[in-house]
């Protein structure tokens, strides 16, 4: 009986131990044997691209050398997906048959390939996009390859000289280069021709037409202007900030001094004169007041059902909604409508860019493959596989593009528009923006309350 | 039979449940806050290889930005109300099934107990439907009352907007307690109802002197356990509904914390409120259990 009992208990227990160290090491089995699959989830090793693909890429990315060995692409998958990225890659790997091309694409890749960034184990290529990654925090943390140099003199695969053909030049970082654009969309209003058409409104051209209009949507019994409060950078870049530029003579250097916290620029008079618009807006009560509380989506939603005319957003906007858009809904758009009359209308732009990390194991690979993607026949595929303006110049007006794509590109190379070049704000600095914005579209602060929080906010982060 | 080999394979079958439990309990609870008490005294991006030692900067910092005072003040807000208001729905809700015998307790039992099985983040969608100001519940329904229509921005007061997200955790939470306190209540035996009965004592009397004394050690684990998940996960909350905004006004400390580590860049920073987190929430525990140390009333 005792015998019996406690040889019950030990092999309980023996089982017990058994058990849990199994579980063990299949966890950690998994772990190891697998590293690549934990790292880069949705690494894929293209496979050897056909012919057909090939046939329009060029040879060799560089005639005089030979490109061999690994190079990993990390590329995240947003609102332009992923079919751009494939096609490019595989007539890529397609032209440089002796390297081997990994790619690391998906929606969460920037936080799947965190630890390797933070294990100095980085791809070499990377384009930066999507939540959870800011170009100017990688250059403070020197993660990104220095290219100023290499911009100066860079070629594309056709000869020509990469910085030519950009519609907007590399944002500086102390003077010194890191990244370059890819993409060129454009901040702006949105409104519904047909409903202006049928209402009888004028469409806004300046400050003081978008301003007569919305009195008379205000007196039809519809809200003039929504946005999104809880993401208030939708109102910073698509009203304050080309406001802030047109009352500064047109001179975008306004936003860059910002950006590199310069706290006299945040206390210049085109800072207050930006910040006064948006409180005529509020004072006249043509912001809908629901805009505090909503995110994007709801915003765009009730502005899709009419509840309100106007809306500051992105050129990806149709895209975006496009399952939404109501039977006969017409968008109209301007990227500011700030200026005064007969003023240059201010596009600011909206970007993501490519770079090559500063641990790359493959620099010359990272090189040639950003020489090979700035070229102008990229533009069109670009625009026709993404569904936005790259920042290529080149006419893509034969191309397969989007229309409102076509219009965006038009609208961006017209010598009377400003393109103000993207820029990232420091991380807190902008959120201190955001918070502050938000605060005075509902009253709780005054200008020169935002303008003393930002200034501020920008003095301690120097 | 010798005793110590009985005493050897006793302490062997004890060490089989306790040595995996305790390795696990180490590796995935011990590590992570020495860890994050290793990090928060680092200016870090939570990006970079590079990490700079800053000491107690960090904890400098914390005290000295407004914003984490907010985030306190809403979190011990939330605390008070969500403890008031849970119990005392949640005690009603549990007299009211178990004492006054009606027919449908089963099936109210189940209904206020549906909020327990959808996920947070649900709830939190929700209720950003019912305090819509355009399309929303609440005003559609205040409206009704009107001449005109009521428009008030329930997310988007200039302050106190953080009273907004008590209803929906106080909803999202009284099942749980209210099961809680019902198992306590049938433990009761009726002899002691029905005596009191006879004695001519009403339903609060017996309210207060037979249920209460015999479910405090229930209402005891209920308020600390409150208190505990909302200093430590107010935060999906207050995220899905706000973002802590408008202007911080909804801002938490679990909130507050990611907005620093993820979104501006300052793991070290967030690490340090993580630390905050813990030592309040310790603090806060012992408190509670301290001042509710009342003698706890056994049933021979």
């Amino acid at each position: 009986m005792m015998n019996k009992r406690k040889f019950t208990a030990v092999s309980i227990a023996v089982l017990l131990v058994v058990m849990l160290l199994a579980a063990c090491s299949s966890k950690k089995n998994d772990a190891t044997s697998s590293p690549s699959a934990s790292d880069s989830p949705a690494a894929t090793t293209s496979a050897s691209p056909s012919p057909s693909a090939s046939g329009s890429a060029p040879a060799s990315a560089d005639a005089g050398t030979k490109l061999t060995g690994d190079f990993e692409i990390q590329y995240f998958v947003g609102g332009y997906g992923d079919k751009w990225w494939k096609k490019v890659i595989a007539d890529f790997q397609a032209a440089n048959p002796d390297l081997h091309v990994i790619e690391s694409g998906g929606p969460k890749i920037n936080d799947q390939m965190k630890p390797r960034w933070i294990g100095g184990n980085p791809p070499d290529f990377i384009y930066i996009d999507g939540a959870g990654i800011n170009d100017r925090q990688m250059v403070e943390d020197g993660q990104l390859e220095d290219l100023t140099d290499w911009f100066k003199t860079a070629k594309n695969i056709d000869g020509d000289m990469i910085s030519d053909i950009l519609a907007q030049q590399p944002q500086q970082f102390s003077g010194k280069i890191f990244n370059i654009p890819l993409v060129l969309n454009s901040w702006g209003v949105f409104w519904d021709k047909a409903l202006f058409k049928e209402k009888g409104w004028t469409e806004p051209t300046d400050f003081k037409t978008f301003m007569d209009t919305s009195d008379k949507i205000k007196a039809s019994g519809m809200t003039p202007f929504i946005h999104t409060g809880k993401y208030p950078y939708y109102i910073n870049a698509g009203i304050l900030f080309p406001a802030i530029v047109s009352a500064n003579n047109n001179d975008f250097s306004i936003l860059q001094d910002m950006a590199a916290n310069k706290v006299e620029a945040f206390k210049s008079p085109a800072v207050m004169a930006g910040l006064n618009k948006i409180v005529q807006l509020r004072d006249k009560g043509f912001i809908d007041k629901a805009s505090i509380q909503i995110s994007h989506t709801d915003s765009q939603m009730l502005f899709l059902q009419h509840k309100d005319a106007f809306i500051p957003n992105g050129l990806w906007l149709p895209n975006e909604m496009s399952k939404d858009i109501p039977g006969g809904f017409d968008f109209g758009f301007i990227p500011s409508v700030t200026q005064e009359p007969g003023g240059k209308i201010i596009a600011n732009t909206s970007t993501a860019t490519v770079a090559v990390a500063k641990n790359a194991k493959n620099k010359d690979a990272a090189k040639a493959f950003l020489q090979f993607i700035f070229s102008k026949a990229q533009a069109s595929q670009w625009a026709e596989l993404s569904g936005a303006p790259s920042n290529i110049k080149g006419d893509i007006s034969s191309s397969n593009a989007p229309n409102f794509v076509k219009d965006a590109a038009r609208f961006l190379t017209d010598p009377n528009t400003v393109v103000i070049p993207s820029i990232t704000f420091n991380a807190d600095v902008q959120k201190v923006m955001e918070d502050s914005i938000d605060a005075l579209t509902i009253s709780k602060i005054t200008p020169d309350e935002w303008v003393k929080r930002v200034t501020a906010a920008a003095a301690k982060v120097k | 039979m010798n005793s110590g080999t009985v005493k050897w394979q006793r302490g062997v079958f004890v060490a089989a449940f306790i040595i995996p439990t305790f390795l696990f309990f180490c590796v995935f609870t011990i590590y992570p806050v020495i860890q994050a008490l290793y990090y928060s005294f680092f200016d870090w991006s939570g990006m970079s290889q590079h990490k700079t030692f800053v000491g107690f900067d960090n904890f400098k910092q914390m005290f000295q930005d407004p914003i984490v005072w907010k985030s306190i003040g809403n979190d011990y807000f939330l605390v008070v109300g969500k403890v008031i208001g849970i119990m005392i729905i949640a005690t009603f809700f549990a007299v009211a099934l178990t004492r006054f015998n009606f027919k449908f307790a089963g099936f109210f039992r189940s209904i206020f107990f549906i909020p327990n099985v959808i996920s947070v983040v649900v709830i939190g969608v929700l209720w950003n439907f019912i305090y819509n100001p355009q399309i929303g519940f609440l005003n559609a329904f205040l409206s009704l009352f009107t001449s005109e229509k009521v428009s008030i921005t329930w997310l988007g007061f200039t302050s106190h907007t953080i009273w907004m997200l008590l209803p929906p955790a106080i909803w999202a939470g009284i099942g749980f307690y209210m099961i809680l306190i019902i198992a306590a209540i049938q433990n009761i035996p009726s002899a002691l109802y029905e005596a009191s009965d006879l004695e001519g004592a009403n339903q609060w009397q017996q309210f207060r002197t037979i249920t209460v004394p015999l479910v405090w050690e229930q209402i005891k684990v209920s308020i600390i356990h409150i208190t505990m998940t909302t200093l430590n996960g107010s935060f999906i909350i207050v995220w899905i509904m706000t973002e802590g905004g408008p202007d911080n006004s909804t801002q938490v400390m679990g909130s507050y914390m990611y907005q620093m580590a993820f979104r501006q860049f300052h793991f070290g920073f967030g690490a340090t409120i993580g630390v905050l987190i813990l030592v309040l929430s310790l603090i806060t525990t012992v408190f509670l259990q301290r001042l509710m140390r009342q003698e706890t009333v056994e049933l021979g």
